[in-house]
């Protein structure tokens, strides 16, 4: 779509009111340059837009936290969900209550971080109760040491030792050392253990008890051990209690969840909004907004600006590189998230889109190609449509399986395919006949009754016939891309770009599939094709070298092109992949199918049937719709793409309202 | 002597030799994804996705030793093949047999890379998921050689 540049000059005093009417009608997109020009300064807003994204960030926050006590009742299709459409009045009720949920999220973010402080204080009370636990007999506190006449050392060895054996050890590290001992817990690698010595030995004790690795406890208290846990554990009983009751606060705090999203939208507008200011050039009296618009909608800014502030409103034609707005009909609209998934067209491009969609569709259905799914699809992403009034890229994205659905059920039909041949096996389960799904084109004389009326391609048993037609199809989907290619070059006057290296490249595919049908139709055939296709290798010997010096490099630079047939070929043969998925979806659902009626018409029978049918065909779906989906990309990127698309363009991004929960009504 | 013997063997051949080949791409994918989910339990769905990717070639295998103990009438207690039938058997699920276990091995390193890739930026999942599902051509072509050459067996040799 075309772009123009535009330029607005307003008075500063209703700077505030066209910016919000230039966010609600996402028309521009405001560019943003570094410095200001000359006589105009920048007006700095960035703290009150540090306020409202810290303020985004808090309500972020408590969402979470929310969503972890409280999690929200959301159905596993909740992300097809459009955002919420809000009166325009009522974004004045949410700003009025703002600073309330505000509030409201700070307590939220409060009591989180009260809990997980409490769990961390938990854990420490819990491995001083584990150290105490061997001191439990002991009846005086951990840090005695000593009365007037007697040392006393508690403590613990890293290694165990009954009475006997610490008596002597502590013997034979000092002989003349007086002690008396108490052990009141041993264990592997741990004894502990009181000592008791005259007060007149206590340096000669100590040296003794260290030079066996005697340690003091970590935590000494002047309580009693057991007092000390008991105080321990009820300090932890009071945390869990706390814990519990600002969970439980939290928890009611999850009613105000809509409101809150709604907020944090607010705040994301808001901040988005200060944001552009920040990079508006201002006078004393004017500022200026400059950004790109696309062409048709000129008309209905300048109506806007003029109707709400006093200002002038200028367009210019935009330069190369402007930013890229791509507006299809409604049958390729859906392809355009795939063409912008490679790459937005660059300022030599052609837009794509709609021979991109056409053949995105036809692909995808040969591929998945069973009437039963395809139905299932229109079916479901109507549905969704319907039900979950999603957003517009969603949409899109249901939309594009919708007409894929289409051709899905069309291919279906035409290889007579539905849900495999889900019909006919379960009609000769219960009659305990064989009839088949339909009669392939190659074997029309079948006598055993079909329950198609129309001849259908086979992939199992016409497989080489729909090589051939897959093969066929990729010709033509190459020659299109290479169609586009020659109207670029026609576009940007390049002409001998276009004829030489594209028109006889073309001629030549066409001349070699002149050749193929000859073979099967007539041998007249074969003779043109050969003819076309000896001129196009003449010419593009006589061309290709064009841009290289002297005969003899015009002349190795001409044979040397030649080459690309090869890849002509590879790129040709890729689409056989046509042929290697459509066969694929049919064979398993007929496993599936057969698998399911294994077990006869009994009860159990039957049971067995719905379960392993169900189960089978979603596997199949499953399986085959990403297959179909990925490799009818790989076609459009790879082999059609490659032919002539640059790509390289910016998106056009309008300054608008970039919410995430709600959006405003527009007005009707 | 008749050939039931090489019939089974193909079945077996085309189921387990692919279902190695998926067990040890799940398998890898597997170990990496419960890594991930260790830390952030809320792309379970995405992490299944990635994993269950290298699952398809067992999946291959298993239709073909189905298709060839059908075809061969193994299953429904009435074999009667040739030994040259049971000796096409075998040979036709060497395709999908070698095809799954080397593709669903390589099928599972890739996977393993697009879900450290996913791990890093959720909004990285989709250019994971296509370039994991690239690798699965391979197994397919080699399944539908063995696919052809098995439903027309009865036919072909007598």
């Amino acid at each position: 779509m075309k772009m123009k540049t535009v330029r607005i000059i307003a008075l500063r005093q209703d700077r505030k009111r066209l910016l919000e009417h230039l966010q609600d009608s996402g028309l521009v997109q405001i560019a943003k340059s570094e410095s200001s020009r000359k006589g105009f300064d920048r007006v700095n807003v960035s703290s009150q837009m540090q306020v409202f994204e810290r303020n985004v960030e808090l309500t972020e926050q408590a969402l979470k936290i929310l969503d972890n006590a409280s999690p929200e009742k959301a159905g596993m299709l909740a992300s097809f969900k459009g955002r919420r459409e809000i009166d325009p009045d009522e974004i004045g009720v949410i700003a009025s209550k703002a600073k309330k949920v505000i509030e409201a999220c700070t307590r939220i973010v409060e009591l989180d971080k009260k809990c997980s402080d409490n769990a961390a204080e938990q854990i420490r009370i819990k491995t001083q109760l584990a150290q105490l636990e061997s001191w439990q007999s002991l009846d005086i506190p951990l840090n005695t040491t000593g009365t007037k006449s007697t040392a006393v050392f508690i403590g613990s060895f890293p290694q165990q030792f009954s009475e006997e054996e610490l008596k002597v050890a502590l013997a034979s590290e000092n002989p003349k050392l007086e002690f008396e001992l108490e052990i009141q817990h041993s264990e592997p690698n741990a004894t502990n253990v009181v000592v008791f010595a005259p007060k007149s030995q206590k340096a000669m004790a100590e040296d003794a008890l260290r030079a066996l690795g005697f340690a003091r406890p970590m935590s000494p208290t002047h309580k009693i051990p057991k007092e000390k846990a008991e105080l321990l554990r009820s300090q932890r009983q009071k945390l869990s209690d706390e814990t519990m009751q600002a969970k439980e606060e939290i928890a009611k705090f999850a009613e105000m969840r809509e409101e809150i999203k709604s907020t944090q939208d607010y705040f994301r507008i808001r901040s988005d909004k200060y944001n552009v200011i920040n990079h508006l050039d201002h006078s004393r009296h004017v500022f200026i907004i400059e950004g790109y618009i696309p062409e048709e909608d000129c008309e209905k800014l300048e109506t806007l600006c003029n109707r709400v502030a006093t200002c002038t409103v200028e367009f210019n034609d935009a330069g190369e590189d402007a930013p890229v707005k791509l507006k299809n009909n409604k049958f390729a609209e859906p392809a355009q998230g795939i063409l912008t998934m490679y790459a937005s067209p660059g300022k030599t491009d052609i837009d794509p889109t709609p021979l991109l969609a056409f053949f995105f569709y036809f692909f995808f259905g040969m591929m998945f190609s069973d009437a039963g799914y395809g139905v299932l699809m229109i079916i479901a992403t109507g549905l969704m449509i319907k039900i979950f009034k999603p957003d517009k890229k969603m949409r899109n994205n249901l939309k594009l399986f919708q007409y894929c659905g289409v051709s899905t059920t069309f291919w279906g039909l035409v290889f007579g395919s539905i849900f495999g041949d889900a019909p006919a096996a379960i009609y000769n389960m219960f009659t305990g006949s064989n009839a088949v799904m339909a009669h392939s084109i190659s074997n029309m004389s079948d006598p055993t009754p079909a329950l198609l009326p129309w001849p259908t391609i086979d992939p199992q048993k016409d497989a080489l016939t729909l090589m051939i037609i897959s093969i066929a199809f990729g010709l033509v989907h190459i020659l299109v891309g290479m169609g586009c290619k020659f109207a670029v070059c026609i576009k940007q006057k390049d002409y001998a770009g276009a004829f030489f290296d594209t028109g006889l490249w073309m001629l030549m595919l066409i001349g070699f599939a002149v050749l193929a049908a000859g073979m099967i139709v007539s041998p007249i055939l074969i003779t043109v094709g050969a003819v076309i296709a000896i001129a196009c290798a003449v010419g593009l010997i006589l061309t290709q070298g064009r841009g290289k010096k002297g005969i003899v490099g015009k002349a190795i630079g001409g044979v040397a092109s030649l080459y690309d047939i090869t890849s002509y070929i590879s790129d040709l043969l890729s689409y056989s992949r046509l042929l290697a998925l459509g066969l694929t979806t049919g064979v398993m659902a007929q496993v599936f199918n057969m698998l399911a009626t294994m077990m006869g018409t009994s009860i159990a029978g039957f049971i067995f049937f719905i379960l392993i049918f169900l189960v089978g065909h979603l596997i199949n779906i499953g399986l085959n719709a990403l297959g179909a989906y990925v490799h009818t990309m790989r076609l459009q990127y790879v082999e059609m793409f490659s032919k002539f698309y640059e790509g390289g363009g910016k998106e056009f991004e309008p300054f608008t309202l970039n919410s995430k929960y709600i959006k405003i009504q527009e007005d009707k | 002597m008749n050939g039931i013997f090489f019939a089974i063997l193909g079945a077996a051949i085309a189921t387990v030799l692919a279902g190695i080949g998926s067990a040890k791409g799940v398998g890898s994918a597997a170990q990496t994804a419960m890594g991930v989910l260790s830390e952030d339990s809320s792309m379970f769905g995405k992490m299944l996705v990635l994993t269950l990717l290298p699952g398809t070639q067992g999946l291959y295998g298993f239709i073909v030793g189905f298709l060839i103990l059908v075809s061969s009438g193994v299953l429904s207690g009435a074999a009667d093949v040739t030994l040259a039938q049971g000796f096409a058997y075998a040979g036709a699920s060497l395709a999908i047999g070698f095809g799954g276990l080397f593709s669903g091995i390589a099928q599972g390193k890739a996977a393993v890379s697009g879900i450290a890739m996913t791990a890093k930026d959720e909004k990285n999942f989709s250019k994971g998921m296509v370039s994991v599902t690239l690798v699965e051509i391979y197994a397919l072509l080699a399944f539908i050689v063995s696919l052809l050459v098995v439903i027309q067996i009865p036919n072909l040799v007598g």
